[in-house]
């Protein structure tokens, strides 16, 4: 009887002195994986969004978060006159990325999401355009 | 009918079939692309490509391939599936792949067609295209590079709408669809092309990048513009109308539509839509809540039914279903106790209402539109059939192109009817119809050519002692049409074994009234050629619903005010209550200052429109309704075709539809209830017992009629002329109908301004060419208007049409079928 108990201990003594696995969130950030599902980022190329507005990743959002508008530029080329994410409704399964045809639409490290007003979680596209 | 075997299945069909057809009667489906049932077998694309016993060795195209005993047909083997395959990469090969920002992608054949073959490599390469894309003209956006040569459009031009606008022009790698001489299209914007075209080559300009195919909601319903009753599809997301899709199986018609059903839809979700009641309080028109505008409206009836009912007066619209129409009946006449209602100004039914009641004893015509490719011989009262109802101007170009019919018409201009094959335009002075219609019913009578039928039909004697009155040597000289044609016109028409005449009636028809209508029915008669299918005499109302409107008897039958004396009434103050439902009379009626005086001098004037129209701005109370997309409920068409129109968005603003509105004001009047479901609201129209509301389906039903035969003598007088003046026509506009298509996008950016059409000879007499602008001066006004010049007008004959608000040509009209105008620059 007494030995199961030695061997507990054991296990909780080993711990003790072990490098913990818990963060001191948020003084202390993990390290989020490059194949993380977080915030979207419209990709950027030669100084404009990539996303040519093939209403794709609204079509195959299981969410239903994701709100196109397509306009017309200068030299009549589809482009996205709006691009929204609603993060409370997004679940994150990344289909939206997957859908892509053109490669316009990313997933990045961020998942520091929470805010204060609904509206806040409202997306546009200026906030998802990519920082570099 | 012959028998064949496709794959497995024993199949009996038509001679005349091909494979395509054989096995799409048995439900096999055989990928196409260049293929369209509505067109002729091209052959272009061989998709289609099958396997037959009889003829191995080689894959045959199944759309050209006619059928014949005992075939033995594969439609899916290997050899074919590999076939098919080949015939994708090579299309792929110049295929720009710009799939993401094609709007025809979810909806394009080559797209599908590659996913069902998974062609998902090429065995190929080469450049692609580079040709210039054409995103100057408004309507319709080409780009060549998308284009895989099928033809359709090209084809469906020619063979459909007789205009071809396209062609292939050069040979070869090089080859593309041309307009004449690679300049810019400028075509009748009918969007046909755009509709077969099974790549995004074509594309609608107006809905370009606005939503995917596969987002949209397919509503299907009846168009709202002239009657000729298509059925469209409407394209509807979030609440709007953003397209109409096509259907090669709707309607008679298979799914072609003319360019305001096609691109003037946008007046359904237009900004400029009414969304709350108005009611005018010191001097301005001030938004108010429904209650306030409507307990207003039914003090002032309440007030009227007990005082003096007659003081009260209605204008419908017959863009109005058939039951708001019978609610709108049931309200003045039943409710309030006025016989004072009426629409379209009152001339523009009258050949139904009083011409064919009197000569048939129905309001309605005896013959139905698919008589017009079952006929041997069109008579068409003038040229602009075809641009007051475009759809059955294809329906007569097929009829002439396939079937052979013989199209002669009578009309005083020419225009795209009189260009078809072999088609005889017998071109008469403005305004001589009549005469010319009791000329040849005259050469019938001489020439003992009348049918024995006729000598059973009273009123016979009479008749032809008001023909021996005719002089035709003297109606010859008065219409410029000469003897001989006039003779061999009405040879033509006895001797044809079917006959059928097209009458279109209109607000642009100003000389299409009671007169000309019985004495068309008169000829008919005298013929034989009422009662047998493909003969007959084919009224064409104007509005969608200007058949119900007749059948529900809208207009004075108990001695009441018409729309012109309820008009003289609001000027006289005799009339002191103005109800318009839908009407636009300061714009569309004869002599708009008369009008304008006339609203302004009404005590109470009530307009429940769309839109702020000019007459809705005189009035106290407006009332913001529902367009036809956000209601249910039925139209009548040309031709007694009943069918359904269908919910598709919901209503704009605070907007409710006519029938809401009138339920509520009679149950304010009477304090009871009424049903205002538009199913119990058509069982209880009594003309239409013998349809069933339950089973009219997408198809919609044609409602039965008994002729009672009767000539009613009608004599035509020679029409007054003014020497050194131009005679001046109202009509339509091809792409225009009523006021309601100014609010419509797409006819607005073909044509949208107020002109004046005049002939070659006329404008250089006059030294003005397109787009200068000319003083047109009648006795009652002056407007400055921009100059068209084209074949179509015979020398000192002008044209100009009704539509526009801005200049519109009812301030120099006064409702005569002939103005006569100076014109100075």
């Amino acid at each position: 009887m007494i030995v199961p108990l030695i061997k507990g201990l054991q296990i909780t003594l080993k711990h003790l002195f072990k490098k913990p696995i818990t963060l001191m969130y948020p003084e202390e950030k993990p390290d989020v994986a490059p194949n993380f599902r977080g915030l979207h980022a419209l990709k950027v190329s030669h100084n404009k969004a990539k996303c040519v507005a093939c209403y794709l990743c609204p079509t195959v959002c299981p969410a239903k978060c994701i709100t196109v508008e397509a306009g017309e530029d200068a030299n009549h080329d589809k482009y996205a006159a709006k691009y929204e994410i609603d993060m409370l409704r997004c679940i994150f399964c990344g289909y939206c990325v997957e859908a892509c045809p053109v490669d316009a639409l990313g997933m990045t490290q961020t998942f520091e999401l929470a805010n204060y007003k609904r509206s806040d979680f409202v997306f546009t596209k200026e906030r998802l355009l990519e920082k570099k | 009918m012959v028998n064949l075997t496709v794959d497995d299945k024993q199949i009996a069909v038509e001679r005349d079939a091909t494979i395509y057809d054989a096995a799409k009667a048995a439900g096999i489906r055989i990928p196409i692309l260049c293929h369209d049932k509505k067109l002729h077998p091209f052959g272009g694309c061989r998709m289609c490509l099958v396997e037959v016993e009889q003829m191995k060795g080689r894959l045959i195209p199944a759309c050209t391939t006619p059928v014949s005993e005992g075939m033995i047909v594969r439609t899916m083997t290997d050899e074919i599936i590999k076939a098919r395959k080949l015939v994708l990469e090579l299309l792929l090969l110049k295929h720009p792949l710009d799939c993401p920002v094609c709007d025809a992608a979810g909806d394009c054949d080559l797209q599908n067609l590659t996913y069902e073959y998974k062609v998902d490599a090429n065995n190929f390469t080469d450049e692609k295209f580079h040709w210039e894309i054409d995103y100057d003209n408004p309507l319709i956006e080409r780009d060549q590079n998308r284009c895989i040569h099928c033809g359709k459009c090209a084809r469906i031009c020619d063979e459909i709408v007789s205009y071809g606008a396209y062609s292939f022009v050069n040979r070869g790698i090089e080859a593309k669809i041309g307009t004449p001489f690679d300049g810019k299209l400028d075509c009748e914007y009918c969007g046909s092309c755009i509709s077969v075209c099974p790549v995004g080559a074509l594309i609608a300009k107006p809905f370009k990048f606005k939503a995917r195919w596969w987002a949209l909601n397919k509503v299907k319903s009846v168009c709202s513009y002239c009657g000729t009753g298509c059925q469209l599809t409407l394209g509807v997301k979030d609440d709007k109308v953003l397209t109409t899709i096509y259907d090669e199986d709707q309607g008679f018609h298979n799914g072609q539509l003319c360019g305001r059903g096609r691109f003037g839809y946008q007046f359904v979700n237009s900004d400029e839509r009414l969304t709350t009641p108005l009611v005018r309080k010191n001097g301005t028109l001030q938004p108010v809540g429904w209650d306030e505008a409507l307990e207003l409206i039914s003090t002032k009836l309440q007030e009227a039914r007990k005082n003096d009912p007659s003081a009260v007066a209605a204008l419908a619209t017959p863009r109005l279903t058939n039951e708001e129409l019978f609610l709108f009946r049931k309200l003045f006449k039943d409710v309030v106790g006025t016989d004072s209602i009426d629409h379209s100004a009152g001339y523009a039914h009258e050949a139904l209402t009083a011409g064919l009641k009197e000569s048939f004893g129905i309001t309605a015509s005896p013959s139905q539109i698919v008589d017009i490719q079952k006929s041997d011989l069109l008579l068409v009262i003038k040229t602009d059939a075809y641009e007051t109802h475009p759809v059955i101007g294809f329906e007569i170009n097929l009829g002439v192109k396939r079937k052979g019919v013989d199209l002669r018409i009578i009309s005083d201009k020419t225009g795209k009817l009189a260009k078809l094959p072999k088609a005889v335009n017998y071109l008469h002075k403005p305004g001589c119809e009549l005469l010319l219609v009791n000329a040849l019913a005259k050469v019938i009578v001489d020439e003992n050519l009348a049918a024995e039928s006729a000598a059973a039909i009273t009123g016979l004697d009479a008749y032809k002692g008001m023909l021996a009155g005719v002089d035709l040597n003297q109606v010859a000289a008065v219409t410029g049409v000469s003897l001989e044609s006039i003779r061999e016109l009405a040879t033509a028409y006895a001797k044809a074994e079917k006959a059928l005449i097209l009458l279109p009636i209109g607000l642009g028809y100003p000389g299409h009234g009671k007169e000309l209508a019985q004495a068309l029915s008169n000829l008919a008669l005298l013929a034989g050629k009422i009662g047998q299918e493909g003969s007959g005499l084919l009224v064409l109302g104007e509005k969608n619903n200007s058949q119900g409107a007749a059948d529900l008897a809208i207009h004075p039958t108990a001695g009441g005010r018409d729309a012109a004396a309820i008009i003289d009434g609001c000027a006289s103050g005799a009339v002191k209550i103005l109800y318009i439902a839908g009407e636009n009379p300061v714009v569309a009626y004869p002599d708009r200052a008369k009008v304008e005086k006339a609203l302004d001098n009404a005590g109470f004037v009530v307009v429940l429109d769309l839109f702020l129209t000019d007459s809705a701005k005189r009035a106290d109370v407006v009332l913001p309704v529902k367009s036809f997309a956000e209601k249910c409920g039925t139209f009548t068409s040309v031709g007694r075709h009943v069918q359904r129109i269908r919910k598709a968005i919901k209503a704009v603003g605070e907007s409710r539809s006519d029938r809401e509105v009138l339920a509520d004001i009679i149950a304010r009047l009477t304090g009871e209830g009424v049903a205002a479901d538009s199913a119990t609201l058509f069982k209880q129209i009594g003309c239409y017992s013998g349809v069933n509301y339950d089973a009219l389906g997408d198809a919609g039903a044609i409602y039965p009629v008994n002729v009672s035969p009767k000539f009613v003598p009608v004599v035509g007088s020679v029409p007054a002329t003014e020497e050194g003046k131009y005679a001046l026509l109202t009509g339509s506009a091809l792409y225009h109908c009523g006021t309601m298509s100014l609010s419509g996008v797409g006819p607005m950016l073909v044509c949208p301004e107020q002109y004046i059409e005049l002939g070659r000879v006329d404008a250089g007499k006059l030294g003005v060419n397109d787009g200068d602008r000319l003083k047109v001066r009648s006795a009652s006004g002056e407007l400055s208007l921009a100059v068209k010049v084209g074949l179509r007008m015979p020398e000192g004959v002008v044209f100009s049409p009704y539509h526009f608000a801005d200049a519109s040509i009812n301030s120099i009209t006064s409702g005569k079928s002939v103005t006569w105008v100076s014109l100075s620059k």
